[in-house]
């Protein structure tokens, strides 16, 4: 049986009186892809801000590659983020002022080495080869998803948390984006997607529903 | 490592490429924090290249408007004279790069063909450098044991009738000396020495029969970097017969007038760098609060605090120091233009300007930026990635 990579127990996030996320138990094996359906404000974003610590719990635990993160630094933060989790986001968040290239080998830049070469080629498998020197102004929305989860994949992480990588998507493209996931899949790794799409959420290996920060199904 | 298929990038040029971008994609704001920066470094140019060359010039003006040290005999040692051997040792104790000139003096009483006159017997080479600002019609004595020739006083030359040319006649009772010489120049000073007639220093002392002595010494000393009480005192110290001080009246006024504009600049230059800290820092705010979002995404990608901060302050370095560079240039020539108005003169660059504007102009666009840093780093990428 694969190893637990990611855990929550009774990890809570109030923001005053509101609780977006309220006690959620949770465990995540290596190579699983979980989609997180919901209605909206039901907490998915909430909790995908937690797991992939751009945001810290109010309440609870969360364990990640069997280690608690409460108490890390925020610099330790970053580099757990950084080593171990890519980010895909609805927005599809780049640097306007960089190249397609350019914002995959910042990702490297943080990283640790600036590879041209490797940057080319994570472009190139979400099928952008032609666009490398192209501003994001100057890319569909689709192309700049896809630029996102290049950058996403520069660093070989082994987990991909991505909240509603299609939501912005037409069909065509939501197909290019779905095919890229599914392959990272076979390769084995875990992935946490936030999608409203239940044709998306059919290819996970589990669907967890949330519904006012609850956990009501997990299948 | 990998393949052959694209250029190595190094850390450092990724680093340069990203800041020259993201400089190049707000060039309104990148223009004005430049902009500030360049005129208070521009201004700051301005008044330490005139403060610093108008200081320098002005000692030397000053000096030239006389001697500023003086060696004469002793007051307790009752002697009216100094042997001239002893002046010369005396001499030799001012460094000679601080020495701009030094005569000895003799003074006596004599009659000309139309009455009675003041002779002194100078050392003219001496002379010459110690009163650079005499206007002098025909020419000045260039031959140092030159026995035939003279040079006299502008209100003398008038009273006696005397011109350039004449021969003129000096007789000492006294010693019963007699001799005719031939006038070389006459000498507008503006000073007591109007009335005198110059001769070279042995034809005095054998007019006068006063060979060998000599009644006092000028001198004329670099006051920069000069500490001329010390030296006073060391002379004094060294030849009991001698009394060695600087002539103050000079001196001091030259050092109050130069404080008070020290003084005055230090306050202006305070003033502009407040106002342009204050300008570059409420540029920077706006640049910050413009770029939440990407900071909040380069956060989620995996950039810490330090490379936030670094990238923020190295775009402010550089903003800054092309702004002083720029600032340089612009001050210098605004110097020309501020010297000349006030002071009629012309500037020249000094080497000291260079940190006095480069240290407070960088300090204070990086004091500028601490604010701005911060807010930087405070961003939080949760919250600012979901605006949309
Ligand atoms: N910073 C905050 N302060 C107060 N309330 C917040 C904050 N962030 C989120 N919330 C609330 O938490 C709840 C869950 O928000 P969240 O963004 O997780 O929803 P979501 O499931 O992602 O919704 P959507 O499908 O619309 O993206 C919402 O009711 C929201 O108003
Ligand atoms: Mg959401």
């Amino acid at each position: 049986m694969a190893k637990i990579v990611l855990e929550t127990k009774v990890l809570t996030k109030r923001y005053g009186s509101v609780t977006p996320l309220d006690s959620i138990d949770m465990q995540v094996k290596g190579g699983e892809w979980v989609a997180i359906m919901g209605p909206s404000g039901s907490g998915k974003t909430t909790m995908l801000n937690l797991l992939s610590l751009l945001d810290s719990p109010t309440e609870g635990e969360y364990i990640l590659d069997g280690v608690g993160t409460a108490t890390l630094t925020e610099k330790e933060r970053v580099a757990v983020r950084r080593e171990k989790i890519g980010l895909v986001f609805q927005q599809f968040h780049l640097v306007s002022y960089l190249t397609a290239l350019e914002n995959v080998m910042l990702a490297q830049y943080y990283h640790s080495m600036v590879d041209k070469g490797d940057a080319m080629e994570a472009l190139e498998r979400v099928g952008l080869e032609h666009r490398t020197d192209h501003l994001p102004s100057q890319l569909s929305g689709g192309e700049q998803q896809r630029v996102c989860i290049a950058r996403a994949l520069i660093n070989q992480p082994a987990i991909i948390m991505a909240d509603e990588p299609t939501g912005n998507l037409d069909e065509a493209n939501e197909e290019v984006v779905l095919e890229l996931f599914k392959e990272l899949h076979r390769e084995g790794r875990t992935i946490i997607m936030v999608t409203h799409n239940p044709e998306l959420a059919e290819f996970a290996d589990r669907v967890v529903r949330l519904h006012h920060g609850k956990v009501v199904k997990d299948a | 490592m990998a393949g052959d298929k694209g250029a190595k990038i190094t850390k450092r040029e990724m680093f340069l490429r990203i800041l020259l971008k993201s400089l190049k994609v707000r060039k309104n704001r990148v223009f004005i924090t430049f902009f500030s920066i360049m005129i208070g470094a521009a201004i700051i140019t301005a008044l330490a290249s005139v403060y610093f060359d108008i200081s320098a010039k002005m000692s030397r003006e000053l000096r030239a408007y006389g001697a500023n040290f003086f060696i004469g005999p002793a007051s307790a040692s009752g002697n009216r004279t100094v042997d001239t051997g002893t002046i010369g040792e005396a001499v030799k104790m001012v460094p000679p790069e601080k020495l701009a000139g030094a005569s000895p003096y003799v003074y006596g009483v004599v009659r000309l063909d139309l009455g009675n006159a003041v002779l002194a017997g100078v050392d003219f080479a001496g002379l010459k450098r110690l009163s650079p600002y005499w206007q002098v019609e025909g020419k000045w004595i260039t031959v140092d044991f030159d026995d035939e020739s003279c040079m006299i006083g502008k209100t003398l030359a008038k009273n006696m009738e005397l011109k350039v040319g004449d021969s003129v006649t000096v007789i000492r009772n006294e010693t019963g000396f007699q001799k005719s010489l031939i006038i070389k120049g006459i000498a507008e000073t503006g000073q007591a020495e109007d009335e005198q007639i110059f001769v070279s220093l042995p034809l005095a002392q054998k007019i006068l029969g006063m060979e060998g002595k000599a009644n006092h010494a000028m001198l004329s000393i670099v006051t920069e970097g000069t500490d001329i009480d010390a030296l006073a005192a060391t002379v004094a110290g060294k030849f009991p017969v001698l009394d060695a001080k600087p002539i103050r009246k000079v001196s001091s006024s030259e050092g109050k007038i130069l404080e008070k504009i020290k003084g005055l600049m230090a306050i202006v230059a305070v003033i502009i760098l407040t106002i342009t800290t204050l300008c570059v820092m409420t540029t920077l705010i706006t640049v910050v609060s413009e770029r939440t979002r990407e900071i909040g995404l380069m956060k989620a990608i995996g950039a810490d605090d330090r490379e936030i901060v670094r990238q923020f302050i190295a775009e402010t370095l550089l903003i800054g120091v092309a702004g002083v560079a720029a600032g340089l240039v612009v001050g210098f020539i605004l110097a020309q233009v501020l010297g000349q108005a006030v002071f009629g003169s012309s500037i020249s660059f000094r080497m000291i300007v260079l940190p006095v504007t480069l240290i407070p102009s960088v300090a204070a666009s990086l004091l500028a930026a601490v604010l701005p840093v911060r807010m930087a780093v405070r961003v939080v990428p949760a919250q600012v990635l979901k605006e949309d």
